[in-house]
């Protein structure tokens, strides 16, 4: 394939790839600065931030289950002890 | 027969294992079998040649206590195309195949010891977004067999875990070895290889690198280096990632963003999630070995509806521009996920 049309391509698909800091740009988000107060907190955030670099935060998850995907998870996203148990305490309080 | 051996075997397993109790009594967590997956079907279109595509994957995890689990993924992917590509009636059959069946050793922090046939940690794609439920595009990138050959998973031992942590980043190694199988369902190579990020936990920002040297034949190396962002103020998952091998090397950059801060109609637009993807591919030493033997490019853009977290419609356009033929991809279909505890439990 010409360079020009891959170049044409490249900058064509560079503004869909930008799209949602344009759109979202003004918008406000959560401060970054603000710790997690309590350990339940701190469950919701690393639920957010762990889960997420992988998939849709799932919601529904049986309690009885609760202990069985975590640990799945922590094998799979290589997460510390401690960030397990602030999990579990989000989940399955 | 093998898939059947080892079915019952895991199901077995999993009576035994029923009611395990964690060594925690700080929440109500439960710690039973499970069996999880997705449901799944897609219709692909491929340069004017049709294929029905129902898909079945089931995770199953068996806890033994909080330290040890069994996990196992198999897959059940059926293939119908018409008997003459674009005539005819559609004919095809159903593979299965294990992905992976493995036994994790949680033993602290620092170490995750695993062994059996496992899913080889190369790159971002193999490991972590394959799951039909997961992947927002449902074809894989071009690059996505560098570093996973033949199947996807190594038989062997893997350590991995959080090597340190600090309040403002992690870093995470996974190293493994797998031996040389040509058995049925867990065909793998000799190789030995390993993977390492750091994740910034204010950013939201991973980078990583993977290594894997072959210990067979040609002895080649893989290396793979990926970033994934999920920054904080807008729903938006930035993946990407350049793989080179003794075959080829090339990139692609994906990035998935939820319609949720468009004003409009907030109920509709929130469930809506729009997916471009570019990909190019470069072949070295005449490329093959399941990659393409010319310079391929190919751009995507998919658009998926969430009814709801676990039950969503994927559709994708795809353009493939390459010295060989273009071909313009089209895909269409509905992914369940779902999670059914196997065991009796307070709720």
């Amino acid at each position: 394939m010409p360079r020009s049309i891959l170049s044409t391509l490249c900058i064509a698909a560079l503004p869909l790839l930008l799209c949602p800091i344009l759109l979202s740009a003004g918008t406000k988000g959560a401060d970054p600065k603000t710790a997690p107060a309590t350990a339940q907190n701190q469950g919701e955030h690393l639920f957010a931030v762990n889960c997420g670099r992988c998939h849709q935060p799932p919601m529904s998850i049986p309690p009885r289950a609760t202990g069985t995907i975590i640990m799945h998870m922590r094998t799979r996203a290589r997460l510390s002890r401690q960030d397990e148990q602030a999990l579990l305490k989000f989940m399955a309080p | 027969m093998k898939l059947w051996w080892i079915g019952t075997c895991i199901l077995l397993t999993t009576c035994w294992a029923g009611a395990q109790k964690p060594d925690t009594d700080h929440t109500d967590a439960g710690y039973v079998p499970v069996l999880s997956g997705t449901f799944g079907y897609v219709q692909n279109v491929n340069g004017g040649v049709t294929s029905l595509e129902p898909q079945v994957e089931t995770v199953l995890l068996v806890p033994f206590g909080s330290h040890v689990l069994l996990e196992s993924r198999a897959e059940f992917f059926g293939f119908f195309q018409r008997e003459n590509q674009t005539t005819g009636p559609f004919t095809g059959k159903v593979f299965k195949s294990v992905d992976y069946a493995q036994l994790d050793w949680l033993a602290n922090t620092h170490v995750i010891a695993t062994a059996g046939a496992f899913l080889l940690p190369y790159g971002l794609y193999n490991e972590r977004l394959a799951p039909l439920w997961i992947r927002n595009l449902q074809d894989a990138p071009i690059t996505d067999v560098i570093g996973t050959r033949p199947s996807g998973t190594g038989d062997g031992v893997m350590l991995r875990g959080n090597a340190y942590e600090t309040p403002a980043y992690s870093i995470q190694y996974s190293a493994y070895f797998s031996t040389r199988s040509s058995i049925n369902q867990l065909e793998s190579s000799r190789l030995a290889g390993g993977d390492t990020s750091i994740f910034l936990k204010g950013a939201r920002l991973e980078v990583g690198e993977s290594f894997q040297h072959t210990l067979q034949e040609h002895q080649i190396n893989n290396s793979g280096t990926y970033v994934s962002w999920q920054p904080e103020r807008f729903p938006l998952d930035l993946k990407a990632e350049f793989d080179r091998c003794f075959n080829g090397e090339g990139y692609w950059i994906e990035s998935a963003y939820k319609l949720s801060q468009v004003p409009l109609a907030p109920a509709f637009f929130s469930r809506v999630q729009l997916v471009p993807r570019v990909q190019q591919f470069h072949p070295l030493n005449g490329g093959g070995n399941s990659l393409p033997t010319k310079d391929t490019q190919r751009f995507d853009i998919g658009v998926n509806y969430y009814f709801r977290d676990n039950f969503r419609l994927v559709s994708s356009y795809g353009r493939q521009f390459s010295n060989q033929a273009n071909a313009n991809i089209w895909n269409a279909g509905v992914t369940y996920r779902f999670v059914w505890p196997l065991w009796p439990g307070r709720k």
